[in-house]
């Protein structure tokens, strides 16, 4: 990537123009022409991730009526027989997974055994303040992160080290424990924040941080490292050699190459936060996904399970087709492959 | 990792941390007392954040002690029960029982409404119970309480008699209790499906209405400006003195003393002992605690599987325990010791049995001697004919830690390692564990059963509570004696009666040592000075009803 890297022409806002514009193209034709290939691959991966829960469900050992019951032991043989049949346990299991990908075909997600309510709402109802902590999480360690990154790139190495310590800090503080500290000063003791729920913004607060922080870290150092390396390439001492200040330059210039391994990698962070935030929300008193599906695996609630597993392949289904889109407008060669 | 699953049965009682001992205590209990929160005050909002969530809120279904607790503000009971075990009327105002204690007829209160308009009269009584026994509601423990339920007839409006196909003395307890509560009719009809998931769905006749749930946050209870029909071991009538009653799931314990301590909820459920000096240090909290009533926690040796098919093996086993130290050192000296398979709360508790099997060594080595396990390997462990003297104690994962029973079980191992007597436990989760333990190919299985009822003993210890039929009775030991007792006792209202079977039961099983009482676990409940009118009731549950908050 160093050898290929077109050089700015002279005045490089005019030669930046060009690219600026013709981002939302390159994107929406980017997606489309990716479109059917990219559809094909969410249905595979859907199925896939279906199949492999359906699968490894399947392999947890016990009669999963037992299982479902719970260690009590106080229902009588005739109700266990009578859920057994109801769930359909009493079928072979290559007919319970046909029978659950026609569910799945006529776009029924099916019912909670446990909860005796319909999956995709229970799944909606848990993504929304899940998708809200995530979010919130990913764009404040963005911001955190590039503030951070853009400050002390190429800098001293006092200053390095410093951002290098917290960052290091902040990656390996576990967030159960980081939570508990957050908690302990922001909300029992100045009591700025609610300790829990997720009714608005100053609940959102102290998990977001909780969540962001770590993830800060790893983005601060991978953004660095990206920007010095642009910095260490011809077209920046071209930049300096104008006269530009090194904000300008690391911001109008080298941001941009950076962003890419960033972009990536947040991609992938988003997804796995996903599944992730159990014990941020355990910690919180949060609804979300987390804890639904690990409710739901303990007692081996097959439909929510599966129920949350799709909608988690979705998720990275659609934050890779944002990935390579947003590669396109950062790099435009890419799109020209 | 320390991931709270929602929705430990019965068997795994709350998760209460710890307590302190009866004695330190016994002036927190009945909090109303307190100085501070004054004389009663209505309206407000009180927050009560609580360790897990109920997995289903149908008490008719649940097995859950949780569920019970927090729908008793919904749904009422047709007696209820005094600390002393008396019975007083509550939507029955009086009732008769058959002199073979095979059908009960009560006479019901006319003026009481369900939160939905509909009237409570005998069809409701009837609906209720008929749809407990239902296979589609699939009940897991009410069924059970109703034990040889065989019809409801609806007499008049007014009077319902209730017909069981044995004795059943210990039915009145039962209806007492929540999990036989009463739905509107008409949200049993039309809502069947939706009575699990909280929320409207879930009509009683309470002093509150359920009016939300959010699923991993919160449970929302309303005022019922109607109700007007308390029990008499309640301590005012009419609505709720709280306008509001919030239920937050909080499953982190330090969240929820912090959240105690610094006004954001009020009362606090599962006190870790780690946090029990902190909130009673602090003048603005106070801490409730009272003993579990029911099964204490106990280990149940199962007599159908070699070595503990062998009485002295069971003996040995029994008298090879430290129990005394073992609960001193590894739970702070938190919860006192057992002697009895019940707890000394229970009615028909069995006091001659304290200290009556003390902790004995050589007596356990004398025994084991006696039983033939003479060899020692190179473990030294003891050995017969060659095998090696091993007792199989499974740990159920999602609760191993809970109350620190899994180090218990550490200190336990070490004093058999002493006699010779090697114990293994797999760590497995709901379905490896139910397999081996209710399929008897356990050798000793750790339990503790919360009701304020001796019929417990039954559930325990009468062979007709065989695990293949939705028992629990682990110990696999089938004794004529206990199962006649147990029987008699549910045969006879007389308290004096039962009291002297239950004590001869408790002995017996003792004696036979197929039980190694532990401890007796207590509920500890945290709780602001400025709450007023909070107690648990005889099954360890708070009511909200005679609560109040001042500002």
């Amino acid at each position: 990537m160093t050898a290929v890297h077109p050089a700015p022409g002279p005045g490089s806002a005019t030669a930046q123009q060009p690219s600026r514009g013709r981002a939302p193209a390159s994107l929406l034709r980017g997606l489309l022409r990716a479109l059917p290939r990219r559809l094909a691959g969410a249905f595979a991966v859907l199925f896939g991730a279906a199949t492999l829960a359906f699968g490894a469900l399947q392999l947890i050992p016990g009669d999963p009526v037992a299982v479902l019951l719970g260690p009590a032991n106080t229902t009588t043989p005739e109700v266990r027989e009578q859920i057994r049949h109801q769930l359909g346990f009493d079928q072979p299991v290559f007919t319970q997974y046909l029978h659950f990908l026609g569910q799945l075909l006529r776009g029924d997600l099916g019912q909670s055994y446990q909860l005796q309510r319909p999956v995709a709402g229970l799944v909606a109802e848990q993504l929304g303040p899940t998708l809200q902590l995530v979010g919130s999480a990913v764009l404040l360690a963005l911001l955190v992160a590039t503030v951070s990154a853009v400050a002390t790139a190429g800098r001293r190495p006092g200053l390095r080290s410093l951002t290098g310590a917290w960052e290091l800090v902040a990656v390996s503080t576990p967030s159960y424990w980081l939570g508990l500290v957050l908690l302990t000063v922001f909300s029992f003791h100045l009591r700025w924040f609610p300790v829990a729920g997720a009714d608005g913004f100053g609940s959102l607060v102290l998990p977001a941080v909780t969540l962001a922080l770590p993830l800060a870290g790893t983005l601060a150092q991978v953004l660095r490292e990206g920007l010095e390396a642009a910095l260490a390439q011809p077209f920046a001492v071209t930049v300096r050699a104008r006269g530009r200040g090194r904000t300008a330059l690391v911001v109008r210039h080298a941001l941009r190459h950076a962003a890419v391994p960033m972009v990536t990698l947040t991609g992938w962070l988003t997804g796995s936060l996903l599944g992730g935030t159990v014990l941020v929300e355990a910690v919180f008193g949060r609804p979300g996904v987390g804890a639904l599906v690990l409710g739901a695996v303990n007692s081996r609630d097959v439909p929510v399970v599966i129920g949350v597993v799709l909608f988690s392949a979705l998720a990275f289904v659609v934050i890779s087709a944002v990935v390579d889109a947003l590669y396109t407008v950062l790099d435009p060669r890419l799109g020209n492959r | 990792m320390r991931i709270p699953r929602p929705g430990p049965a019965r068997v795994l009682v709350p998760a209460v941390a710890a307590a302190l001992l009866l004695t330190g205590c016994s002036g927190a209990k009945g909090g109303g007392t307190s100085a501070d929160a004054g004389k009663p005050v209505a309206g407000g909002t009180l927050t009560y954040a609580v360790d897990t969530e109920p997995v289903s809120w149908d008490p008719h279904v649940s097995t859950q002690d949780l569920t019970a607790e927090l729908q008793r503000q919904v749904f009422d009971s047709l007696v209820s029960e005094d600390a002393d075990g008396k019975f007083h009327p509550w939507l029955a105002t009086s009732w008769e029982v058959a002199p073979d204690l095979k059908s009960f007829t009560f006479h019901l209160r006319t003026d009481v409404k369900f939160h939905d308009g509909t009237p409570f009269d005998a069809a409701a009584v009837k609906a209720n119970f008929d749809h407990i026994v239902a296979k589609d509601t699939k009940s897991q423990y009410a069924a059970n309480l109703l034990g040889s339920y065989t019809g409801t007839t609806v007499v008049d409006p007014a009077t319902v008699r209730i017909d069981f196909a044995q004795p059943s003395a210990p039915f009145l307890q039962a209806a007492s209790t929540t999990y036989l509560g009463f739905y509107s009719p008409k949200a049993l009809a039309d809502s069947a499906a939706k009575l699990g998931q909280g929320g409207t769905a879930d009509v009683g006749t309470g002093p509150f209405k359920f009016v939300s749930y959010s699923k991993g946050q919160e449970a929302v209870f309303e005022k019922n400006p109607a109700y007007n029909w308390a029990p008499p071991t309640a301590k005012h009538n009419g609505p709720a003195y709280l306008d509001k009653f919030v239920v937050r799931f909080l499953p982190d314990a330090s969240v929820r003393v912090g959240a105690l301590s610094s006004g954001q909820v009020q009362v606090a459920k599962a006190v870790p002992p780690q946090s029990v000096a902190t909130v009673k240090a602090d003048s603005k909290l106070k801490l409730l605690t009272q003993a579990q009533p029911g099964g204490n926690y106990n280990l149940w040796l199962n007599g159908s599987l070699a070595p503990l098919d062998d009485q002295k093996v069971r003996q040995a086993v029994q008298r090879g325990i430290d129990v005394d130290l073992d609960v001193k050192s590894v739970q702070f000296g938190q919860f006192p010791r057992a002697w009895s398979p019940i707890s000394a709360t229970t009615p028909g508790y069995a006091k001659e049995l304290e200290g009556s099997w003390p902790f004995d060594q050589s007596l356990s080595n004398k025994l084991l001697d006696e039983a033939g396990w003479t060899g020692r390997d190179g473990d030294g462990y003891r050995t017969k004919d060659g095998k090696r003297l091993t007792l199989v104690w499974p740990q159920l994962t999602a609760t191993a830690t809970q109350q620190s029973r899994d180090i218990l079980g550490q200190a336990f191992q070490a004093d058999l390692k002493k006699i010779g007597v090697e114990v293994q436990r797999p760590a497995l989760d709901v379905g490896g564990y139910s397999t081996l333990v209710y399929g008897g190919k356990a050798n000793i299985v750790d339990l503790a059963w919360a009701r304020f009822e001796p019929d417990v003993l039954w559930l325990f210890l009468n062979s007709a509570s065989d695990p293949a039929k939705g028992g629990i009775n682990a110990t696999f030991l089938p004794d004529a004696q206990l199962d006649e007792w147990t029987n008699a006792a549910r045969a006879t209202l007389d308290a004096g009666k039962r009291a002297e079977l239950y004590a001869k039961v408790q002995k017996r099983a003792v004696d036979l040592a197929t039980v190694v009482p532990v401890y007796t676990p207590h509920a500890l409940t945290g709780s602001s000075a400025k709450v007023g009118g909070l107690s648990f009731d005889s099954d360890t549950w708070l009511s909200f009803y005679d609560t109040w908050r001042t500002a």
